[in-house]
């Protein structure tokens, strides 16, 4: 496998530890793939808007809407989820009002473990499998912005949890049908985004061992907010060496380019660089730390010094990810 | 100045010194990943760097910091943090304390053994929201009851909602008291007199679909679950009771934990307003890991900035390469300061954190002592020995 392949798989379900960008990841990924052409659908599991911020629009609810050309979006809510698999198999309409005025989606979600998560992946199973009057899928590509990764093994042990729970009836099918999507490799793939620091590294090469004992099959890695190295080989001698008269020598040379600057700016410039250093030192060290243990191919996406950090942006990481796959 | 704007001033001439000197216990909250453990353990140091008898109480801890406290394995007992005078530390266990509570409520340990058994109790405490939270504010109760500690900081579960941590003790007992439930589960299940007739129909009909659902032995067993609890409700709730009244005091103080960055800052937001709702005692916002100023200095901004650098790259040595990547750093600076100072002010808009500390982000990660002292001192000033 390889990084080339990484929008191959029908479902994406894009994790990792909290702030680590895991949504803005979701959305570059889903944008990157309605930009080679595939019909794709941005799903959302928690709640949070993440989505509806980013690109500002009005709140995401279950409803797909599409908000750029070939890219839909919606949220999955557990209880609109729960309805309408009530209405498809049991055409229970009577009972539709009943269920949401009597609380009964309580028991339903919250009394029996992990139905929740159950009917979460159902809805994006009924997403992946959905296909239009002329046969072909609905949709090329879900990507699911899933729970993190302290969350996400238990999320996707839910169907197998509930087929040891309930042994008989619709939703125990229900439940086998979803470990089958989830555990075929050219159906869905697990993304883990991290960044180049220790603690979001130790969380994934630990999350990536949960996630294989599964069965599940992991794509490539995403690695975000990398900062790039400014500075070459010399660069870097020079700063290392940078003496008082150094320092005056370039604020000199920063003045004349038009930015006035003294020896304690120039100084201070100096300190700036250094620690660009060590952030770049320890990206490197990090980055060998994945390669050795993690074994997966890598995307790098760049850190945004920006002031502004919306949908433009994103369409800048979206474009990486587009080249890195075609 | 507008008054919005010296409010936020203000709030950031504040830190949390008076909190960790006299608040009798300490809650940390935030999303995920904005280094909550990091933050409660630092504020621990502190209280107990004053002579206060300290606890803190951790859910997660990464493994090195856990180490640093002398945390190896998960244990529901406090262990003495090695190198610091009168700070304990624990590593909260779920299941053990759920279990304890399942103890101290039920009537006879033959019951308690019986809840203690049911698959299903075995599985809720991952699945049930608010579950976890639930049990670190039991636990926080239990530490303060025993009149052990003068100060007990506890970290709170990454929640999916901020939401989830007041509403846990509601949540729980709500759910465990089922007045849905015991509408329809049956047998023995007493069916409340005023739902009458109507609830009976829906019981019927509700019945129907459920079981064709999960299967009726599903509700069987759900059914002996919930009948187990009966009883135990009371207890529940007047514990419930007794835990909010004890956050909602004044020796209780809220610091809210985030990053400098949109999504967990919306969280903290959220939070800040719910506090204010709930007439919780908010001591502050932490802004973890922001982007330090850039040098005073250096007055250019974001044009004449990148002119410099387009005239510097025009020369080929090394001194101009270098210094057009020095200024590149610097103006990138100086966007990112800009951008985190526009989601905090945005995130603020309107909500009173009384007060803002940033602890700027730090050269190296932190996973010892001596990492702590030192967002510590951003967080409080300590008297000079």
């Amino acid at each position: 496998m390889d990084v080339a392949n990484l929008l191959d798989p029908r479902v994406l379900l894009v994790t990792g530890k909290g702030g680590v960008g895991k949504s803005t990841v979701a959305l570059a990924l889903a944008m990157a793939g309605a930009r080679t052409g595939l019909r794709t659908c941005l799903v959302e599991v928690e709640g949070r808007q993440a989505f509806a911020q980013l690109l500002e629009t009005p709140p995401w609810d279950f409803t797909e809407r599409e908000y750029r050309p070939g890219l839909f979006g919606m949220a999955i809510d557990p209880e609109d989820s729960l309805l309408e698999y009530l209405d498809k198999f049991y055409g229970v309409r009577p009972l539709t009002r009943l269920v949401r005025t009597s609380a009964a989606v309580e028991f339903a979600t919250a009394a029996a473990p992990g139905i929740k998560d159950v009917l979460t992946i159902g809805k994006v199973k009924e997403m992946e499998r959905r296909r239009d009057s002329d046969g072909r899928f609905s949709y090329d590509l879900l990507v699911v912005d899933a729970p993190p990764t302290g969350r996400i093994v238990n999320f996707l042990r839910a169907p197998d949890a509930t087929t040891e729970l309930v042994t008989v009836g619709p939703i125990r099918q229900q439940a086998q049908s979803l470990i089958d999507m989830l555990l075929d490799p050219a159906r869905t793939n697990l993304v883990l985004v991290t960044l180049l620091e220790e603690m979001p590294v130790t969380e994934t090469i630990e999350s990536a061992a949960a996630l294989r004992d599964l069965g599940l099959t992991l794509g490539p890695v995403i690695v975000n907010r990398v900062v790039p190295e400014r500075l070459d080989d010399a660069g870097r001698k020079l700063l290392e060496g940078l003496d008082d008269d150094g320092l005056a020598d370039l604020a000199a040379l920063i003045s004349d380019a038009g930015v006035a600057l003294d020896r304690d700016g120039a100084a201070a410039l100096r300190d700036l660089g250094r620690v660009h250093l060590r952030r770049v030192d320890l990206q490197q060290r990090m980055r060998e730390v994945l390669a050795a243990r993690l074994r997966l191919p890598r995307l790098e996406l760049p850190y945004v010094p920006s002031s502004e950090f919306g949908a433009e942006e994103i369409t800048r990481l979206a474009r990486i990810i587009e080249e890195a796959v075609t | 100045m507008s008054p919005r704007r010296d409010a936020l001033a203000a709030a950031r001439g504040r830190e949390l010194s008076d909190v960790v000197a006299e608040r009798h216990v300490i809650v940390c909250t935030g999303a995920g990943g904005v280094g909550k453990t990091t933050t409660a353990a630092a504020l621990a140091l502190g209280a107990a760097a004053l002579g206060r008898r300290t606890i803190v109480i951790t859910i997660d801890p990464a493994r090195r910091l856990a180490q640093s406290l002398g945390l190896t394995a998960l244990g529901n007992t406090p262990h003495r943090v090695a190198g610091v005078d009168g700070l304990d530390a624990m590593m909260l266990d779920m299941k053990r304390t759920f279990d304890e509570v399942i103890d101290r409520h039920a009537p006879d340990p033959t019951r308690a053994e019986a809840i203690k058994s049911n698959r299903f109790y075995q599985q809720l405490s991952d699945s049930l929201a608010g579950t976890q939270e639930y049990m670190a504010m039991e636990k926080l109760y239990d530490l303060h009851e025993t009149g052990r500690y003068d100060c007990i900081v506890i970290d709170t579960p990454p929640t999916r909602s901020a939401l989830d941590f007041l509403d846990a003790p509601k949540r729980l007992t709500d759910f465990l008291e089922g007045r849905f439930l015991r509408m329809f589960l049956g047998p023995g299940m007493h069916v409340g007199r005023a739902f009458g007739r109507a609830a009976a129909f829906g019981t019927g009909l509700f019945m129907r679909a459920a079981s064709r659902i999960t299967g009726a032995t599903v509700l069987e067993d759900l059914g002996s679950f919930f009948q187990s609890f009966e009883g135990m409700y009371e207890g529940f709730k007047t514990r419930a009771a007794a835990v909010y009244r004890l956050l909602q005091s004044r020796t209780a103080a809220f610091v809210v934990v985030s990053s400098p960055e949109g999504p967990a800052l919306r969280e903290a937001r959220y939070f800040l307003q719910r506090l204010a709702s709930d007439g919780m005692p908010t001591a502050g916002l932490v802004l973890n890991r922001t982007t330090p100023p850039p040098p005073e200095g250096i007055t250019a901004d974001a044009d004449e900035l990148a002119r410099a650098v387009t005239r510097l790259r025009d020369d080929d040595s090394v001194e101009a390469r270098t210094a057009a990547a020095l200024l590149s750093l610097h103006a990138d600076r100086v966007a990112v300061v800009e951008r985190e100072r526009r989601n905090v002010a945005a995130a603020l808009r309107g909500v009173d954190p009384r007060a803002v500390v940033d602890v700027p982000e730090l050269p190296d990660d932190v996973h010892d002592l001596d990492g702590l002292r030192a967002v510590g001192a951003y967080l409080y000033r300590l008297p000079v020995a």
